[in-house]
């Protein structure tokens, strides 16, 4: 067995537009939500994809679910290509991949109780015969800390927290390879949040799992990340082990949020001049890098060039001309 | 002015059965930043609708909101009116529901400032792009034209806030105004607030369920729980300092990097049922150092200077 | 459990009191017409020319018309036809409205185009105007007046269901089926289908209750249930000419409608109550 396994899933060029728009006397707009991303993510691990509103975080999630066609580029799973017209394959994919869902209070069918939302992934693949599927979801709503007189209860009737452990016993159902999950944490209450983080951690570590967590709140980041990648308008702005691009951040744009973070600890106050100007829409993101006209460090080739990933160790990346530069002269 | 600018005295709301608010004492000062923290359902939206005399007819409420020295909830609905968006304004979460789309952003600042003044529509116009300049708002002329969809979420919120301070009003209270913004602009919303606390000596009651934000901005907050005020502080004591066992679980709960995985510290269990409440205090059942008085008997207030907690654990060891 | 989420359980709590006040109207009103040949006294087609216009008294609780017949038996027929047309056209538009609506908001763009047009030109058209030209094609009787009504509320029931379905479809509960490997058929129809009733089932009450005085409309006109068959329509058509010398002829055949139609209020009023608040407490 080589020392470098193959990463379990990654993405190499990929981009996915959308039109806006557009008629037929009309040319439609094109919003680039995932621009020629390359990422790799390693079986084990738990990969932070962090970014704003418009970063493309949410789209680059569901690509590698498959849920979205790439428009460029490809998804590749245990070396594969995902976007393999085999049925077969496809169906085993999808069985290896499985998502958890930001809002606790939409992600599960209102109408179905329980018992059914976690029985149904085992239900579409035919797994087993239905008394060993009945005895696989006693199994998952006890492995998620959910009692099993919940098992009839329909989501209205339950927590937050609870419906979101719900939407983890799904997932877990088909015993997958790796979990993309959007957010799930981010709607829960600050106690809630740490039991369901905790709840993921365990199950991560028990079972193995690869977990691709996408989140803004650079507080969960922190604890549960091996490496992160932030995103900024589509594009991945700097990726590395987490523990480097927390501390060292290479790209301004991580700096600025880093920056931004509250903090509870009052001593920390920040007097420091906060980042300038709007979020651009995705719909005309500035040319050259995109980060340009809110960066602090920005030179004139910014605006004209966008920045190549620059390897400032072999597993930290970052875009961006001047820190690139910095990193040169200080020779390497 | 002598005296705490709005008081809480003994407050509580309930909507028919459930009690959304028990018994909540509190005051604020003048041109203080002062935080409601907790979770979701622990009464501070609640109270900040009391406060503004907006709550449904169906609530019923108890105590005493004194507001620049009268009660609010004795005064007639006519004079709450008045009151509202000229004494006191009040910043939503969401500022798109906040911001009617029909109309250009500048015109209902305007709107608001008319509504309280006898001016013309040019002054009042005048002022509106004027305070829109002030919030931050690039171009301010040209914007006020604009419709609600064609500015940002930062943005709109710093509309909503020139509405609510167009008319300087002695109290502002925001709820939530940041969580629905991303946070690099969250980080700016939450400058605008303290510059504008300090250039107009604005008091503000900042409900907030992010314990950082209430860090940032803060100089007192109080710690609700299922409706009962748990801890009152400066925020560097809340931090540095917490004498209450719920404050301090909310503490220990938060992730950070040197928490080792899958062990962040949490009490099981979840919020009680309002509709429902245990006697005396609400936390109790899942607290982990809970004693048989608690159960039992709401509990008293104790304080150290400035500082005052409701525990019967934190009491036994508190000086004097 | 928020305050909210309590005050509107209540609001739910007394929808679903007005569901089954309606609920059970239209019970008794079901059990009435098909135990009719049971409860009717007489026989609503007797003519009595000893009772013509006679007002109502013990063995005739609610008079005779103008040809003598008992007014309370003619009544109970009356309402077999009225409810059996007015569920019966309800139902036929739901059988074919709502896979149309399904279909239409699900897969969207060509497919949605292709079958919302024709619907769309239906909807264009007046309702009676439409409900008159099929009779004048296929001439008039009870059956056609269900069919006429049920072409009339298919394009209704139709978009109805489709617009819930556009709303339901970009649920994250939609999604996350798909993604879980659900088949596209499996999440339209076990996920898509039953979320998007609420509305169409709303609707459908209350179009039952309008169907009822649609088809007392048409029968009033003489396109819809034909002589000798008893129609509340007929009835009050009959009634109006003798209204003057016995009101009893025209008030007891209209308050029989009106009672019909309360009770279909009521429960698609309760029933919007049950699932509005639903919708605000996810």
């Amino acid at each position: 067995m080589s020392a470098a396994a193959a990463p379990l899933i990654q993405a190499r060029s990929l981009s996915r537009h959308f039109r806006i728009g557009g008629g037929l006397l009309r040319r439609s707009a094109v919003l680039r939500a995932v621009d020629d991303v390359d990422l790799d993510v390693e079986r084990g691990q738990v990969l932070a994809l962090v970014g704003e509103s418009g970063s493309g975080k949410t789209t680059l999630g569901r690509c590698l679910l498959g849920m979205l066609q790439p428009s460029a580029g490809s998804v590749l799973f245990d070396g594969r290509d995902i976007a393999e017209t085999d049925r077969d394959r496809r169906a085993a994919f999808r069985r290896r991949v499985q998502p958890i869902f930001q809002n606790p209070y939409s992600s599960l069918d209102p109408r179905w109780p329980v018992e059914r939302t976690v029985r149904e992934p085992l239900d579409a693949f035919r797994v087993g015969d239905p008394p060993a599927r009945k005895r696989r979801v006693a199994e998952l709503l006890d492995s998620v800390g959910l009692s099993q007189r919940h098992a009839q209860s329909r989501p209205h009737e339950l927590s937050g927290g609870q419906r979101q452990r719900v939407a983890i016993a799904a997932a877990l159902a088909l015993n997958p390879d790796l979990i993309i999950a959007d957010e799930p944490v981010s709607a829960l209450d600050v106690l809630v949040q740490a039991q369901i983080l905790n709840l993921i951690c365990e199950l991560q570590r028990d079972l193995g799992l690869t977990l691709v967590f996408i989140t803004h709140d650079m507080a969960v980041v922190e604890h549960i990340a091996d490496r992160v990648a932030v995103m900024y308008l589509g594009r991945i702005v700097e990726s590395g082990p987490a523990d480097e691009v927390l501390t060292r951040p290479k790209h301004p744009y991580t700096r600025t949020v880093l920056a931004a973070i509250p903090q509870p600890d009052p001593g920390r106050r920040r007097d420091v001049a906060v980042v300038r100007g709007e979020i651009p829409s995705p719909l005309a993101p500035p040319p050259g890098c995109h980060f340009h006209p809110r960066c602090p460090l920005a030179v004139d080739r910014c605006r004209t060039e966008a920045p190549a990933m620059t390897a400032f160790t072999p597993d930290h990346l970052a875009s961006c001309h001047v820190t690139a530069q910095e990193h040169r002269q200080k020779g390497a | 002015m002598s005296g705490p600018l709005l008081t809480l005295d003994g407050v509580s709301v309930d909507f028919g059965p459930v009690s959304a608010v028990n018994d909540v004492s509190l005051e604020v000062s003048e041109g203080e930043i002062f935080g409601l923290v907790g979770e979701s359902g622990c009464g501070k939206t609640t109270l900040a609708m009391a406060v503004m005399g907006l709550l449904p007819a169906t609530a019923a409420v108890r105590g005493a909101i004194r507001f620049e020295g009268e009660d609010v909830l004795t005064r007639s609905e006519a004079d709450r009116r008045k009151l509202r968006g000229d004494r006191i304004s009040m910043v939503f979460q969401d500022p798109r529901a906040a911001l009617d789309p029909a109309y250009p952003v500048g015109e209902q600042v305007a709107e608001t400032i008319r509504a309280h003044r006898p001016v013309t529509r040019r002054a009042a116009r005048e002022q509106a792009i004027r305070l829109l300049g002030e919030v931050g708002i690039p171009a301010a002329t040209e914007r006020y034209r604009d419709p609600p969809h064609r500015l940002s979420g930062g943005m709109q919120q710093r509309v909503v806030i020139a509405t609510a301070l167009a008319n300087e009003p002695a109290l502002l209270i925001a709820d939530e105004p940041t969580t629905a913004l991303d946070v690099t602009i969250q980080a700016q919303i939450l400058g605008l607030i303290r510059e504008l606390r300090d250039r107009h000596r604005t008091t503000v009651v900042l409900i907030a369920h992010d314990l950082g934000v209430v860090a940032e901005l803060c100089d007192r907050a109080g710690v609700l729980y299922a409706g009962q005020l748990m801890e009152v502080a400066p925020v560097e004591r809340i931090f540095a300092a917490p004498q209450h066992p719920y404050t301090k679980a909310l503490l220990a709960a938060l992730p950070t990097r040197a928490a080792a995985r899958g062990a962040l510290p949490v009490a099981a269990g979840g919020v009680p049922d309002l509709a429902d409440p245990p006697p005396g205090c609400r936390f109790a059942p899942r607290c982990p150092v809970r004693m048989e008085a608690c159960e039992t008997v709401p509990p008293p207030v104790l304080s150290e200077p400035g500082h005052a907690t409701a525990c019967w654990y934190a009491a036994q060891g508190a000086p004097g | 459990m928020s305050a909210v989420s309590t005050a509107v359980r209540s609001v739910t709590v007394r929808g679903n009191r007005r569901t089954r006040a309606g609920a059970a109207i239209l019970a008794a009103l079901v059990l009435i017409a098909l135990l009719a040949p049971v409860l009717a006294p007489h026989d609503p087609n007797a003519i009595d020319p000893s009772r013509i216009l006679a007002g109502p008294d013990l063995s005739h609780p609610f008079g005779s018309d103008a040809l003598g017949r008992d007014v309370f038996s003619r009544v109970l027929f009356a309402y077999r036809v009225s409810l059996a047309v007015a569920i019966g056209s309800v139902l036929l538009a739901l059988a074919v409205g709502v896979p149309l609506g399904l279909i239409a908001g699900y897969f969207g763009g060509p497919v949605d185009s292709l079958l919302m047009r024709p619907v769309d030109l239906l909807l264009a058209l007046p309702a009676l105007l439409l409900a008159l030209s099929l009779i004048s094609v296929i001439g008039p009787g009870t059956w056609v007046a269900l069919f006429a009504i049920a072409v009339i509320y298919l394009p209704i029931m139709a978009r109805v269901v489709r617009s819930s379905v556009l709303r339901v479809v970009n649920e994250e509960y939609v999604a996350g089926a798909g993604a879980r490997g659900v088949s596209r058929m499996g999440v339209m129809v076990r996920h898509v289908l039953p979320n998007s009733l609420g509305p169409s089932l709303v609707q459908a009450s209350v179009l039952m209750g309008f169907a009822i005085q649609i088809e007392a409309a048409l029968s009033f006109l003489g396109l819809g249930a034909q002589p000798p068959t008893p129609s509340l329509g007929l009835m009050l058509a009959d009634g109006y000419q003798v209204l003057q010398q016995a009101p009893w002829a025209d008030i007891f055949p209209g308050l029989a409608i009106a009672i019909a139609v309360l009770a279909f209020m009521l429960i698609g009023d309760g029933m919007r109550a049950h699932f509005d608040p639903h919708g605000v407490s996810r």
